[in-house]
């Protein structure tokens, strides 16, 4: 069976100051179709930069990304991409930020107020249409952030930390709206997140990525039965998992700050 | 007894509402009053002198009086006819010069420096210059406006188009978008409220740029009938003059202000909260 989404050794680096600065190296994943899937890592294990180089939004020094089998280049319409900051330009309304994708692919603008009131009602937003951005809290921008994403049509959503931004509350309650909304869609995520008991209360499977450069360090298979409520963030297996990735994390978190450390001490000497 | 406790309840805000005059205009319209009040008195009653006071009552005589002579009218209708020019050519040239210096970023190099300069030269100064080369009529007053509001646009057109944020363009990209519609649909609507900001600062300084044009030399206009009152000692009348001034930067700066609110609301955001 062809994957959904897969990387085929993935390389990113960056020159700067005339030294190169590997990223990413060489990531093989497979993703498959309906698959939850996050990505969890120190900070500046290049999390953020793989889910880039996936949406074409950044090229990759070397690999490939295949959907269905396809090798693609740019950003297309397999892929919708969830910005971490909700990136809602100010100036449209909410049902024009949740149409712009189809906009911007010139579909037939007469589809567009089914497609918003689908979208809206389908992360629990509807009736705020003609409403700005900025009249809305956090949590509901993040909502339109993931409609927007939800009318492009594609398959595969990739998601940069989507509930960073928000308060640990609204945070729970924007996971379990994630979750409805996954399978409801069943759309093939693939979530980054510094939150270890997100990446497992909503996962099939959480990839932990080594710090810099970053590679596939382990792969953890979330053996928890769905549905789950929130409550299972509760019971002791959930428990157990949250343990492993943080002891997997810990090390890596450490290394990364020795690293740095040591780069400081280089730098003075 | 509950229930008609609570039905007043309900009922009382509306009422209070349709009444209440906002605290802060009311506060303004005091301290408007008192300064009027200060004014006449310690002109009448402290210097005495109309001549080098006029109180506001005089004032208020003279303007009616310059209106019915007809002479009030074509001074006012000169200068705005130089504004009208000076500023919709400074917006419309700036603008254009402004997109083009955001977008070709070597030749906004070479022009930074120059721009900053320019910015910062009080233009009015060359004033008798530009009389000398264009002529005492409409033309010299119009390049003089111009220039002096010609650079906060320029300036501010460019720092729109070239500050958008980052995740905005990167949204667009990950939806398909084209490099033209990157620009039309996100990086122009995001330096709008940018340029309208310049504009409104430059109608402060074109405003100036009017007066102070015709003072140097002209046939009519405000400036002309500010400095010529003067020099015949008609102190009512120069304050004529810059009363409709005054009325004109408040007018066309809240305009302005307003337009920007209603564009980009969402930049007001922190007010409301």
């Amino acid at each position: 069976m062809v994957a959904k989404l897969s990387t085929r050794g993935l390389t990113k680096s960056f020159s700067k100051n005339q030294t190169e600065l590997v990223a990413l190296k060489d990531l093989t994943i497979d993703v498959q179709d309906g698959e939850f899937v996050s990505i969890v890592g120190a900070s500046g294990c290049g999390k953020t930069t793989f889910l880039r180089l996936i949406d074409g939004l950044t090229k990759p020094t070397s690999g490939s990304i295949e959907i269905d089998g396809r090798t693609i280049t740019k950003p297309g319409q397999d892929i919708a991409f969830v910005f971490q900051n909700d990136g809602l330009l100010p100036w449209r309304t909410v049902h024009r930020n949740t149409t712009f994708g189809p906009e911007l692919q010139g579909r037939p603008k007469s589809t567009f107020r089914k497609l918003t009131q689908d979208a809206l009602r389908l992360v629990g937003l509807n009736g705020f249409d003609e409403h700005y951005p900025h009249e809305l809290s956090g949590g509901m921008r993040q909502r339109v952030n993931i409609a927007r994403a939800l009318t492009v049509g594609a398959d595969v959503l990739l998601m940069d930390e989507p509930f960073a931004a928000l308060d640990s509350q609204t945070r729970e309650i924007m996971q379990g709206e994630l979750m409805r909304i996954s399978q409801q869609t069943k759309k093939t995520v693939l979530l980054v997140t510094h939150q270890i008991d997100e990446a497992v209360y909503l996962s099939d499977r959480v990839l932990i990525f080594t710090a810099r450069p970053g590679r596939l360090k382990e792969e953890i298979v979330i053996d928890l039965p769905r549905p789950r409520d929130l409550a299972v963030k509760r019971t002791p297996e959930f428990v157990r998992y949250t343990d492993r990735i943080w002891r997997a994390i810990e090390e890596e978190v450490r290394e990364s700050i020795g690293l740095e450390v040591q780069n400081l001490a280089r730098a003075k000497a | 007894m509950i229930t008609g406790l609570a039905k007043s309840k309900e009922a009382a805000p509306p009422t209070r509402i349709a009444f209440s005059v906002p605290p802060a205009l009311w506060r303004g319209a005091t301290a408007f009053l008192l300064a009027a009040v200060v004014w006449e008195v310690v002109a009448r009653y402290v210097i005495g002198n109309p001549l080098f006071l006029s109180p506001l009552s005089s004032v208020a005589v003279r303007t009616v009086e310059l209106w019915h002579e007809g002479e009030l009218q074509n001074h006012i209708w000169v200068s705005f006819v130089e504004f009208f020019w000076g500023f919709t050519l400074a917006s419309v040239v700036g603008i254009l010069i402004g997109i083009v210096l955001a977008e070709w970023r070597t030749l906004r190099q070479f022009c930074d420096p120059l721009l900053s300069m320019m910015y910062a030269t009080p233009i009015i100064a060359l004033g008798p210059l530009f009389i000398l080369w264009l002529g005492i009529g409409v033309i010299s007053k119009i390049a003089i406006i111009f220039l002096t509001a010609v650079f906060p646009i320029i300036i501010n057109t460019i720092a729109g188009l070239t500050t958008t944020e980052r995740t905005l363009i990167d949204v667009a990209r990950s939806l398909s978008a084209t490099p033209i519609q990157i620009y039309t649909k996100v990086r122009l609507p995001a330096a709008l409220p940018f340029i309208i900001a310049g504009l409104r600062l430059s109608v402060a300084r074109a405003l100036v740029g009017v007066v102070v044009a015709e003072l140097f030399g002209a046939r009519a206009g405000l400036g002309f009938m500010i400095v010529n009152s003067a020099q015949s000692f008609d102190t009512a009348a120069v304050f004529v003059g810059v009363f409709i001034l005054a009325v004109a930067g408040v007018v066309s700066v809240e305009l302005l202000k307003f337009l920007e609110m209603k564009l980009a609301p969402w930049r007001f955001q922190s007010e409301d909260n």
